[in-house]
């Protein structure tokens, strides 16, 4: 009997190591790699690494690749940390009360229209809005709060991570430098104080979360009865780049209208043959603050003596 | 041959001295009986040599997946073979805006030659960037190598990378898998899947899309194994083949954009142009285009180097002698096209760009019923730009696709460019891409253009 069970098991032996080296298992073993890569989207060096480590078990896989993920994520943002950041968008996330105005960066434009991307952007801007809402005290009109990097870093995102974390994940994923540039958080702290927000490129159907490449947050006063233009002025806002708002006592009109850094003396956007100063006297509108993004402007901003190519290729050809 | 240059010399001889010249020998007529051109005595003029072919060809892929040691290796193997020049990996990747950005950006265009073909090569490090200068004539690629290193595979955005290139109207990829040594067969086999799905997925055919597999950096350092120097042979073999060459076209109807016009004394009016394309024949019936005008005609002569000859191809640069045509009713900027082959229109379709304030543009933004002078070639007209309905406004900077209406109706091919000039400054530069039916234009008032695109 013991002879019998000795050869028996000899033979199920061999045959389950053939079993074993041969092709089809091999193929199920790569197609485990397929699925795996195909469900984390983790790079598939590691996700066979994970496979190894864990005898192909894919669930045990997938929760070892997703630990590891934060840990190469943080690697490699550290190893990406000099690259300069300049693409990326602004984004905003607004009610009548409140307002946030976000800017994350990335290296290349392509990853700035990649979903992950666009994901991580509305998670910022999600997290900065709860803020508005819970964390801002009420002093004056309007509070106002600027977060820089690390505090955005700091903010909780919906799923309970730190913003910092998923941003090393997403470093991770596309291999990229990214920053969470800046964030405004505001408050309006009377009822009859509106906020209102815009974004260039606009988004095809208003909501109260865009994107884009500038963007732009706006406190204003005006009665209910007349028709409400703040989205016109923050448009306007958008579109001119005025430095300030421009006290009138105070503040003079530049010789040349082209150059009008006053927000007050600047010719409206949408109908040149008045200035703002009289829009807003027409439509009974007080402005209280805004603030302007344009997407990589603050580090444009440190980059010494950097000129833009001139088209002059254009002139050549015509 | 030799009596009659015999004689063309005695007579060229004789006629130069002015002490005697019996008239009969200044008579033109005999002259030419005996003149020796020897274009008269050629057969009919053939197209110019087939120059070796050309081709705009880029890289697309990640910053670090080796771009720009793939274009270094591909100078370095072929410089050795002869053809091409070596482009150093700092030569390429060092250009002005380099330093500042952080990222190769490739103002310089590395040129090489295969045993087929010449090849303009230019990286893409950008979207925004590439359709820039696309816009503005700078770069051009008619077929694409996308670099995807194995041991990260596809990344997130290879996607917008494919989608550019088809945005762009790239119908050639050939995919280079780099980095091979560093990880194992299997795992090559995951990322050439991977990739395959991928290119279906934006409308190219996956199964068939070439892929060779190697390592640049090994190729560059001279290594002849396998994934070195041999596989980059076979990149270039593969582009070679599967990248047809650029065919003139000879079957459409013909189209000539003027340049010129003269009179000759005696003949009538001339236009100088090259034919874009098709082949124009002696007689053919034809169209005189442009500025809301469209005068019928015929093609009495055709001249190529002020010599006549029965037909011209495209790409061929002639002189036409139109029938019944006085100078007045020509100007540059009209078309010679083949009769009721094409139509006026003043409405088209274009992709522009403004150019942002630091390159000279404007400072505001644009909105729709923007109305100012449109500059193409050497002419010019009064033409109005309409926003797409679900854009607001255009900041400068930004580029997209705009709808033109022009004070005359015009002929305008696809991918013609043309510019924008508000006070002779150039504001915006842009290329056709497509031709709408005509719009009315009341009183020549642009401003009063209906615009109807909501639909």
């Amino acid at each position: 009997m013991k002879q019998k069970i000795k050869s028996f098991s000899m033979m199920i032996f061999q045959l389950v190591r053939n079993f074993h080296a041969s092709h089809c298992y091999r193929a199920a073993e790569s197609s485990l790699l397929a699925k795996l890569r195909k469900k984390t989207g983790y790079t598939i060096a590691n996700c066979k690494k994970a496979l190894e480590m864990h005898n192909n078990d894919t669930d045990k896989a997938e929760a070892w690749l997703n630990d590891q993920a934060q840990a190469m994520g943080w690697a490699k943002a550290t190893k990406l940390a000099g690259r300069k950041a300049l693409q990326g968008l602004v984004a905003v996330k607004f009610d009548k009360n409140h307002g946030v105005l976000v800017e994350v960066n990335c290296e290349t434009d392509f990853v700035a229209k990649n979903d992950k991307f666009h994901k991580m952007l509305e998670d910022t801007t999600l997290a900065c809005y709860k803020f508005a809402h819970t964390n801002l005290k009420s002093k004056g009109p309007i509070t106002k709060l600027e977060l820089d990097s690390e505090q955005l870093g700091n903010l909780s995102s919906d799923g309970g991570k730190k913003l910092s974390e998923v941003l090393a994940l997403f470093i991770g994923s596309v291999g990229e430098n990214a920053v969470l540039r800046r964030a405004e958080c505001w408050k309006a702290n009377s009822d009859d104080v509106k906020i209102t927000a815009y974004t260039h490129p606009a988004p095809t159907t208003a909501s109260d979360y865009s994107s884009g490449k500038y963007g732009a947050l706006l406190a204003y006063k005006q009665p209910n009865d007349v028709e409400d233009i703040g989205k016109q002025i923050c448009q306007h806002i958008v579109g001119c780049a005025p430095r300030k708002i421009g006290d009138k006592k105070k503040d003079k009109p530049a010789e040349n209208s082209d150059d009008e850094t006053c927000l007050i003396y600047q010719e409206y956007l949408l109908d040149p043959s008045y200035t703002i100063e009289e829009v807003l006297e027409n439509n009974k509108i007080e402005i209280l603050d805004y603030i302007r993004f344009s997407c990589g402007e603050v580090e444009e901003e440190n980059m010494p003596g950097v000129e833009k190519q001139p088209l002059d290729t254009v002139q050549t050809l015509q | 041959m030799t009596g009659r240059l015999i004689i063309h010399c005695i007579i060229r001889n004789i006629s130069h001295n002015s002490t005697f010249t019996p008239k009969f020998l200044t008579n033109y007529k005999f002259a030419s009986a005996f003149s020796l051109e020897v274009r008269n005595l050629s057969t009919k003029h053939k197209p110019k040599p087939l120059e070796k072919k050309h081709c705009n060809i880029g890289t697309i892929g990640h910053v670090d997946h080796g771009k720009t040691t793939l274009t270094a290796a591909i100078t370095k193997v072929l410089s050795k073979d002869g053809n091409s020049k070596y482009v150093s990996y700092d030569e390429i990747d060092k250009a002005p805006e380099e330093k500042a950005r952080g990222i190769t950006i490739n103002a310089a265009h590395v040129g090489y030659s295969t045993k087929n073909r010449h090849y303009a090569h230019t990286d893409c490090p950008g979207h925004a960037d590439y359709i820039r200068n696309m816009i503005s004539g700078a770069s051009q690629m008619d077929a694409a190598i996308l670099v995807v290193a194995a041991n990260d595979g596809p990344m997130p955005q290879t996607r917008e990378h494919l989608l550019l290139a088809k945005q762009v109207g790239i119908k050639y990829i050939i995919v280079y898998v780099n980095k091979v040594d560093l990880v194992g067969s299997d795992i090559i086999e995951l990322v050439e899947i991977e990739m395959r799905e991928m290119l279906s997925d934006f409308g190219y055919n996956g199964s068939t899309v070439p892929m060779v597999f190697g390592s640049a950096l090994k190729a560059l350092n001279e290594d002849e194994s396998e994934i070195g120097a041999p596989s980059i042979r076979k990149l270039l073999d593969t582009i070679d083949k599967y990248v047809p060459p650029i065919i003139r076209d000879l079957e459409s109807p013909f189209l000539m954009p003027i340049d010129n016009a003269f009179t000759v004394p005696g003949r009538g009016t001339v236009v100088v142009g090259t034919i874009k394309r098709g082949i124009m024949k002696k007689n053919d019936e034809a169209e005189l285009m442009g500025f809301g005008f469209n005068t019928k005609t015929t093609l009495s002569d055709i001249q190529i180097f002020r010599s006549s000859v029965l037909e011209a191809l495209a790409g061929d640069n002639v002189g036409v002698l139109l029938r019944g045509m006085k100078i007045r009713a020509v100007e540059t900027g009209m078309l010679l096209c083949a009769a009721k082959s094409i139509k006026l229109s003043n409405h088209y379709k274009a992709k522009i760009y403004f150019l942002s304030r630091s390159e000279g543009g404007r400072k505001k933004p644009i909105f729709s019923k923007y109305s100012q002078q449109m500059f193409s070639g050497t002419w010019n007209i009064a033409c109005r730009i309409d926003l797409e309905p679900t854009m607001d406004m255009m900041m400068p900077g930004d580029h997209g696709e705009v709808y033109l209406t022009l004070l005359e109706g015009m002929v305008m091919t696809e991918g013609q460019p043309f510019t924008i000039r508000e006070n002779n400054v150039t504001v915006a530069t842009g290329i056709v891409t497509e031709t709408l039916s005509s719009i009315d234009v009341p009183n020549g008032k642009l401003g009063k253009v209906v615009f109807k695109h909501d639909l």
